[in-house]
């Protein structure tokens, strides 16, 4: 099982030419759509003094004629980890306060997305097993039902259910108002009770897809001519769907699963306004309240680093889980 | 051979799929289109107490503002139905044509064609359709339509790909080239037809997608501040406390509209697709 190095070699050089295609959008979008950004921002937060005007257009770097020569300064600041100053959090700087919320959407991200693959597994084989059953049917009809609601909603109905009516669950906040005075036991445990609800939307809402990936591909495989061969040399109904059946229904879903990742992210963005969760979702939506340009920018670029990263170290795996990727 | 007689009997029902399907889409089409005339008040209209619950007067309550729910959400579907529709119709124009002539043509082509669309794909939408959304200087119903429906074509293109290449392998396509058709005609003509099916259950998921998108930019505060859709009564519903006054009316109404209307949408398509196979399963087992 050993992974060949032009594989390696090749995964890497798309993941940067997706982190270049990301930048290079970063760049052009604001200066393709918005006319004059500088123009914009101090009309509306210094009443359309030229002198504001002038000075942002010159921290943009937007005085220089040449989009090449912008974009070269862009790029330098970018790898001297420079995103900008914050406008709202002025004068802190994008990359602090992107780096203080990346933890809490990270946490959520990460556990909401093995939890609901997890569960999502387990019912997809329950149902691919005995299709038709009434199990089957209603895991089904859950599924597309979720598939058909919005993200946060999910989330508002759990907040509604049990925060509200049931008060088993705070209702939004990462910490309590008492966080400081607590020990750090009962701070990781206020996390944690802090997080359950978040968790809990973010999986159901993305549970749907992984239920549905798993029990198709899991149908399809247990019909496949080997599957026949294996009862025919008489090996138990157990060794078949365990030994043959799920680990190849396993593998499609597993790109299935990282690409899913863009999609709890996305869902992860609204979530967190749902719950108030000061992560890279709040962020972004304080960001556009306040129309904080730098930092809308700079929170677009960590989510695509993060899951550009997460892609090619699941890139990076696929071969060691099937070996024929390396073939090709 | 199970799944096949399974999806021949699913086909002699008479595709009840794509009849209730039909029949949910065309209730939130009269609710779109006619609806805003039977609506119990005009558009907007703050004329009552707020917070009131459910009754025969206001079929689902008011809102905080004193505005009808109930009438506000009719209003909504006109929105909801405008974007699901428009965008999801220029995703699918783009999604069919990139991966038409990505399929079709081998070699540079169909590598650079998809060598973007795998970039993108990386890249998540949402996050996309933010940076270009806050960006531009004023969000109309147009922008947020052609936002979704610009930026959403690219799993389609996928599956449109895979599906071509596979058509184009059958013996029809050798035959019209034999025939002398050119290139545009074969794709067009005599490929584009067979791709059907597969063009049906991605316009389902498309549509599906840009209704949800669009309840989600609203949400985000970055939809059209002039309209009323579904997604702006949630994204009001939310930043207005709705849960602490235990306004479910409030709440649940909206998200539900969105699901069946999606859920319409699901039941058309899996019924097309359904009586295509049966269709094509049969023409297969005869031929």
């Amino acid at each position: 099982m050993k992974i060949q190095l032009s594989y390696v070699i090749r995964r890497v050089a798309f993941a940067i030419a997706t982190l270049f295609a990301a930048i290079v959008m970063n760049f052009l979008l604001p200066r393709l759509i918005g006319g004059d950004p500088a123009e914009m921002i101090a009309s509306q937060t210094a009443l359309g003094s030229p002198d504001v005007a002038n000075a942002l257009r010159k921290q943009f770097g937007l005085d220089d004629p040449s989009l090449v020569h912008q974009f070269g300064s862009y790029i330098a600041q970018l790898l001297h980890g420079n995103l900008g100053i914050s406008y709202f959090n002025y004068p802190v700087p994008v990359k602090d306060v992107l780096w203080n919320a990346l933890p809490w959407t990270l946490g959520i991200v990460l556990i909401a997305t093995l939890l609901s693959y997890a569960a999502g597994w387990f019912i997809g084989i329950k149902g691919a097993l005995k299709p038709g059953s009434w199990f089957d049917h209603s895991a089904l009809g859950v599924s597309f039902f979720i598939n058909s609601v919005p993200y946060f909603w999910v989330g508002i109905m759990l907040i509604l259910i049990f925060a509200y009516k049931l008060d088993w669950f705070p209702m939004g906040q990462a910490i309590p108002v008492e966080y400081d005075s607590l020990d750090s036991l009962h701070k990781l445990g206020s996390i944690a009770y802090h997080a359950v609800l978040p968790i809990a939307s973010l999986a159901l809402a993305s549970i749907a897809t992984h239920i549905l990936v798993l029990r198709n591909n899991l149908i399809r495989v247990l019909s496949e001519d080997y599957m026949v061969l294996a009862r025919a040399k008489g090996l138990s109904a157990r060794r078949r769907v365990f030994h043959y059946g799920i680990r190849n229904a396993f593998l499609p879903s597993f790109t299935g699963f990282m690409l899913s990742l863009g999609h709890v992210v996305g869902g992860a963005i609204t979530m967190e306004i749902v719950f108030s969760y000061p992560g890279i979702g709040m962020l972004t939506y304080n960001a556009i309240l306040n129309h904080d340009y730098p930092l809308i920018q700079g929170a677009f670029l960590v989510i695509a680093v993060s899951i550009i990263a997460v892609n090619l170290l699941a890139d990076l795996i696929y071969p060691l889980i099937d070996p024929r990727v390396n073939l090709n | 051979m199970k799944a096949k007689s399974a999806s021949a009997a699913g086909a002699s029902g008479h595709n009840a799929k794509q009849l209730a399907g039909l029949a949910i889409l065309a209730f939130f089409a009269a609710a779109a289109f006619i609806g805003p005339r039977l609506a119990p008040y005009p558009k907007n209209d703050i004329d009552f107490e707020a917070w009131l619950k459910p009754s025969m007067k206001h079929l689902l309550g008011t809102d905080s503002y004193g505005q009808d729910v109930f009438a506000q959400l009719i209003y909504g579907t006109h929105t909801s139905f405008l974007v699901g529709i428009l965008a999801g119709a220029i995703t699918t124009v783009i999604g069919v044509l990139v991966g038409l002539t990505a399929g079709f043509y081998r070699k540079w082509v169909s590598d650079a064609l998809m060598f973007v669309v795998d970039l993108l794909l990386i890249i998540p939408v949402m996050a996309l359709m933010i940076i270009l959304a806050s960006f531009l200087p004023s969000m109309g119903l147009t922008s947020i339509i052609l936002v979704i429906g610009l930026l959403s074509w690219l799993y389609m293109a996928r599956s449109i790909r895979s599906q071509t290449l596979s058509e184009r392998q059958r013996g029809y396509v050798e035959a019209a080239r034999v025939v002398g058709m050119s290139n545009a005609e074969i794709m067009i003509k005599e490929i584009l037809p067979n791709l059907f099916p597969i063009i049906a259950a991605n316009l389902v998921s498309v549509t599906t997608q840009a209704v949800l998108a669009e309840a989600g930019l609203s949400f985000l505060g970055i939809g059209d501040p002039r309209s009323v859709s579904w997604g702006t009564i949630l994204a009001l519903a939310h930043s207005n406390n709705a849960i602490m006054y235990d306004a479910w009316w409030w709440i649940v109404p909206p998200g539900l509209a969105i699901a069946l209307f999606c859920f319409g949408f699901v039941l058309l398509g899996n019924g097309t697709l359904e009586r295509y196979r049966a269709k094509r399963g049969a023409q297969q087992h005869f031929s």
